[in-house]
């Protein structure tokens, strides 16, 4: 791992695929990452400024990039150059109505290299029947894709610094 | 069929049984978006959701203007509102191959406009959902594969088959066929096999056209009537009287 600032030339996406491997496939756009809670709104007139209580937060994840049909491949290691499964290949099939596991999920954030352990990660590295994100959405032009995740109930995706599993 | 990542220039798309490729410019996008219930109770750490009802859309066929008798899409794409039989192939890098990814179904074409773009006449067919009135109910993957590329056959397929998934699959399937020229009626089937040698291949419960009359376009879906679906798939043809029949298959999994 390292400290400081980086680019996003550095950052990895990881998804489990329908047989609960996780493969990392090729993004370009990436939603902004990590929690946001609902506010709610609690001024009263007898306040000087309005304030808020935090509610229930939400972690979509919407990502974009190149349509590609190749092979599954093993995801790369700690501190390893990414090796990049096909992003059709991994999310035609969970984005079947017939699917329905939860997914793990996972953006990791390389500091000026290649993820490491100790770098920053969001999402579920370690889904369960019940814990894992939801594909929301799967559309593509065959150049491009775009695709969306939303938590399955009762998950709590967090930040963390370990690999998804 | 190749791997890899591609551009527009290689995709196909066949509407009713005619190529339209040559006079359409752009697809949207295409696949599936599921509407999400939000199912967040009040102890729940983080709001969590789960899929309801999906969509699978074919968006836009972005075109040209083009009134050639009989294949022009001013002939072919002019009535709104008719359910429409798609199969958009994605070649990768190349003319599309057996193999490669496709994208069929039948599609309720929601309008034929006519519009001016930097001074070409454009046209514009956005369709919408699956059809409610489509030969049968979506419940499969929102893309296949191609089993068989636009072209003509004159002898039935004793070839292996294709590997699409690395493994058989037990959510049924359907078949999207365009049958584009042809001299007489024949028989358009998928067939599958766990062993990729062509005496394993047997057809797929379902998956069959039927006899059709080649001699003019033809085009639809049809699905299996069983969940297993092997390993290997390839297109098989048995012909009627026909000798010769120019067609396009694609293959979807559940």
């Amino acid at each position: 791992m390292a400290t400081g600032r980086t680019v996003s030339r550095w950052t990895r996406f990881a998804v489990d695929d329908s047989a609960g491997t996780p493969r990392e496939i090729p993004i370009n756009t990436l939603s902004p990452v990590g929690l946001v809670y609902d506010m709610t709104e609690h001024t009263n007139w007898q306040d000087a400024v309005k304030n808020y209580l935090a509610n229930h937060p939400d972690a979509v994840i919407e990502i974009g990039g190149s349509f590609d049909n190749s092979a599954a491949a093993a995801l790369a290691a700690s501190g390893a150059a990414p090796v990049l499964s096909g992003s059709h290949t991994v999310l035609n099939p969970i984005s079947a109505p017939t699917f329905t596991t939860p997914l793990g999920l996972w953006i990791a954030i390389g500091i000026r290299g290649y993820w490491a352990t100790g770098d920053p990660a969001f999402g579920v590295v370690a889904p369960s029947a019940t814990s894992g994100y939801v594909c929301e959405k799967y559309q593509t032009d065959f150049v491009t894709y775009v695709a969306s995740f939303k938590p399955h109930p009762g998950t709590t995706p967090a930040w963390g610094t370990a690999i998804i599993t | 069929m190749a791997t890899g990542r591609t551009v527009n220039r290689w995709t196909r798309i066949y509407h009713d049984g005619y190529d339209i490729s040559g006079m359409s410019r752009s697809i949207g996008m295409a696949g599936m978006l599921y509407d999400m219930a939000d199912l967040t109770t009040l102890n729940d750490s983080v709001k969590g959701y789960l899929r309801r009802v999906g969509h699978v859309n074919a968006e836009t066929v972005n075109a040209v203007l083009d009134n050639t008798a009989v294949t022009g899409l001013h002939t072919v794409g002019l009535t709104a509102g008719a359910k429409r039989t798609l199969l958009i192939a994605a070649g990768i890098r190349a003319e599309p191959a057996a193999g490669d990814p496709c994208f069929g179904g039948q599609f309720t074409q929601g309008a034929y406009q006519l519009s001016d773009d930097g001074g070409a006449v454009a046209a514009t067919l956005p369709y919408g959902g699956w059809a409610t009135d489509a030969t049968f109910s979506h419940n499969y993957r929102p893309f296949g594969i191609l089993t068989h590329a636009k072209g003509a056959e004159t002898a039935v397929n004793t070839a292996i088959g294709l590997d699409d998934e690395g493994a058989a699959t037990a959510q049924g399937g359907y078949m999207t066929y365009q049958v584009l020229a042809g001299n007489g009626t024949a028989t358009l089937k998928i067939q599958d096999a766990a062993t990729n040698t062509d005496p394993s291949f047997a057809d797929i419960t379902g998956v069959t056209t039927g006899s059709i009359n080649c001699a003019v376009v033809q085009h639809g879906i049809v699905a299996a009537t069983v969940s297993a679906i092997r390993r290997y798939l390839r297109w098989q043809i048995v012909f009627g009287t026909a000798t010769t029949v120019t067609f396009a298959l694609g293959f979807t999994r559940g």
